[in-house]
């Protein structure tokens, strides 16, 4: 229903799928986003994300306790000394892995991070919210303590700017990076890629809160203005200020793998102005349809449930659904340096184990024998 | 830290479930293998990218045309069956389509039917139906990719040009189309443009199965637009508002617009529905112009002959099936 209303002006685009088929099938906007590997592969409920989250982070310890017994296989090989202190360099002692909400918060950080880079590059909206949608698309795969996400980002920006017609020569992309060489971005493309599933395409709120902003003109200025002194530029400002919101608050949060681009962009709408947005859904919902009746003639069916009913239920699920994300995309945590400076130790030695276990032996060596 | 390909285990399958059987054709930048899917016994096209190969990395036009096909299942586009990676190559399993519809106008031996033509032509505006109502353009429509398969539906393929539809103000290259179905806004440079470059397109590609040559072959890009506008007149302000501000219009020589009898003459098999289509595609302003919707539901889709079924329309004859048609021209890349 939202994703109907999304078109705005441009609704003439359904055609008929097959003219000579018996059963004559209207594809929606609604439908078409159903098909889109967005919502086929990446849509998740809460439950499941979090699962999902989880179950990465496991991966990643049992990963990380892998290459951490390999490590200490190589040492006891390479380091005499080694027998004498084996009891305090077990993983049970030693290893300090991340929980799935350190990994989560960590992950927050490095988000922050995408938006400053895309922002020094003076890159389009477009590219900034498909790079952070690629990033975390990746780490609903693969889990920190398996890849830096230092290198990971760099990769996802430069192929989200290539994914969206905004080529960069690798050179001028790694000129202002810090020790960055291209080699470090172009060797995790592939992986990147396949990580994503080889699905590029992602759906932003964006072009969604364009056609809205087109249609609250339509639907609240004409005829009359529905709100009494509405301008246009209200609208202006609405849409200005609801697509600030949107990348300065829904960017960083994980709301494109909970809700549809619509009801996102409708959020945005609704937490920058609620009297306005209320009313155009309202006029949406409660007047445009009877309007439409009377010109068909005004039969009303009668063996159909009153259509008010039918649509107050509807309006009132769908502000709850806006409600919920807004609510969600609010309580998106902020993370501190500090905080992510310490996690960033953990990480660095869940994936370098062999210097965590180096940097405990030579230790235990100037400690002396152990009791 | 691991950056090795090989422990991955993401990608939707494994090369283990296909095989390559031979080369079938080489691109700029892939080469094209026969292949099967192992399970199904399913005859395939793997379209092995080249990687490593370009200083930047993976080419564009490969992103683009896995970004399009994932999102694209149509009975008219071309389906992406898989994707894989096999030692750091990346390995598109499209549906094997071994004839273009390049390959039937050149063919001398078939004889086109009206019906036939709006058969194709039917299909094509399906397929391009679908990319725009999903904001897509697909850029590089031609006879050379619209591909066939042995039931006779005829697919879009080739979406190594396709983009999204720009978001409002943003440029876009007019560097797009190979050049011969290059509608005249792109011949002028025009930095913004719509679905209507690629509705252009089918209507040259229209011209051209009732022709059977191409409609407005151009040498080179000046040639283009002298060409085009010698077969349907020069753009003016009167005709096409703003024209003139377009950064590439200027000392252009006047020809006057056909009249209807004229093109009439010039397609002498088709009928007046067929020649009024062909007119509403061939717009030289991209603003009068019909959209896809509009064609399909043009009554010359209504009225008789009714469209071929697609397994009764032409094919190749056997055994020219295999024998690879050079294009006439290579597509420009961005
Ligand atoms: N799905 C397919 N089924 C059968 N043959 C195919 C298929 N796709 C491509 N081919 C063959 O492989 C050749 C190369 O295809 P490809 O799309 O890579 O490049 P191209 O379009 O010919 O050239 P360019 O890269 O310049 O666009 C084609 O000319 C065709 O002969
Ligand atoms: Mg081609």
């Amino acid at each position: 229903m939202v994703e109907e209303m999304s078109r705005g002006n441009e609704n003439k685009s359904d055609v008929k799928e097959d003219e000579s088929a018996s059963k004559k099938r209207v594809i929606t906007r609604d439908d078409l986003y159903r098909r889109s590997s967005q919502f086929r592969m990446w849509s998740y409920t809460r439950e499941g994300l979090d699962e999902q989250k989880f179950k990465v982070n496991e991966k990643g310890k049992s990963h990380a306790l892998k290459e951490f017994a390999a490590a200490l296989e190589k040492i006891r090989q390479t380091d005499e000394t080694f027998n004498q202190f084996e009891s305090e360099l077990s993983a049970d002692k030693l290893a300090d892995l991340l929980t799935a909400d350190e990994e989560k918060r960590y992950l927050i950080f490095y988000s922050e991070n995408i938006i400053k880079l895309t922002n020094s590059f003076r890159m389009p909206t477009q590219v900034k919210a498909t790079a952070m949608s690629f990033f975390k698309k990746f780490y609903l795969v693969n889990s920190v303590m398996e890849y830096h996400p230092k290198n990971v980002l760099y990769t996802c920006v430069f192929l989200a700017a290539k994914s969206e017609n905004y080529f960069m020569s690798i050179e001028s992309f790694c000129h202002p990076l810090p020790k960055t060489e291209p080699k470090d971005v172009l060797d995790l493309e592939f992986l990147v890629l396949s990580s994503l599933k080889f699905t590029l395409f992602v759906h932003h709120p964006f072009r969604p809160l364009y056609g809205f902003f087109l249609d609250f003109q339509t639907v609240l200025l004409h005829p009359e203005t529905a709100i009494p002194n509405l301008k246009v530029e209200a609208l202006c400002t609405l849409y200005d200020a609801a697509k600030k919101w949107l990348s300065e608050h829904a960017l960083i949060s994980d709301v494109g793998f909970l809700f549809s681009p619509p009801h996102i962009a409708l959020a945005a709408m609704y937490d920058t102005n609620k009297k306005i947005t209320e009313k155009y859904l309202k006029m949406k919902y409660f007047v445009s349809n009877t309007v439409e009746q009377k010109q068909e003639g005004g039969q009303s069916d009668n063996t159909k449930p009153p259509e008010s009913e039918i649509n107050s239920k509807n309006y009132e699920l769908l502000l709850s659904t806006i409600n919920e994300c807004i609510t969600l995309i609010k309580s998106t945590p902020k993370t501190t340096r500090e905080d992510s400076t310490e996690i960033d130790k953990k990480c660095f030695y869940a994936l370098n184990p062999e210097r965590l276990i180096k940097k405990r032996l030579n230790k235990l060596k100037t400690a002396g024998t152990p009791a | 830290m691991t950056s090795t390909i090989t422990n991955v285990q993401v990608a939707n399958s494994t090369c283990s479930n296909y095989s390559k059987d031979r080369k079938v054709g080489e691109g700029t930048y892939a080469v094209v293998y026969l292949g099967k899917q192992l399970s199904t016994d399913r005859r395939t096209a793997i379209k092995e990218i080249k990687t490593g190969l370009f200083k930047d990395g993976l080419d564009m036009s490969a992103l683009r045309e896995v970004k399009y096909l994932q999102e694209m299942k149509h009975e008219n586009v071309i389906e992406l069956i898989d994707v894989f990676s096999a030692s750091n190559s990346l390995n598109l399993v499209l549906e094997y389509l071994p004839c273009d519809l390049e390959m039937l106008i050149k063919e001398q031996s078939i004889i086109f039917k009206p019906s036939d033509i709006k058969s194709w032509i039917l299909m094509t505006l399906r397929g391009v139906h679908h990319c725009h109502r999903n904001f897509i353009l697909h850029r590089d429509l031609k006879p050379n990719n619209l591909l066939i398969s042995p039931s006779g539906q005829l697919k879009l393929a080739d979406f190594g040009l396709a983009r999204s539809l720009g978001n409002p103000g943003e440029d876009l290259t007019s560097n797009v189309v190979t050049r011969w179905y290059r509608a005249p806004e792109l011949l002028f440079g025009a930095r913004h443009y719509t679905e209507a470059i690629d509705i252009w397109a089918v209507g040259i590609i229209f011209a051209e199965l009732m022709l059977r040559t191409p409609y407005l072959p151009g040498k080179d890009d000046v040639d283009q637009l002298d060409v085009t506008f010698r077969a349907l007149g020069t753009p003016t302000e009167q005709n096409w508002p703003n024209v003139s501000s377009l950064p590439l219009y200027n000392s252009l020589r006047v020809y006057p617009p056909p009249s209807r009898q004229e093109l009439r003459n010039r397609f002498s098999a088709a009928t007046e529905k067929a020649l009024d289509l062909i007119i509403q595609m061939t717009q030289l302003d991209p603003n009068m112009r019909c959209a896809s919707t509009e064609a399909l539901l043009h009554d010359y889709f209504l009225e008789m002959p009714r469209a071929t079924d697609p397994s009764e329309l032409p094919q190749m004859p056997s055994k020219k099936k295999s024998e690879k048609n050079e294009p006439p021209q290579k597509k420009v890349k961005v």
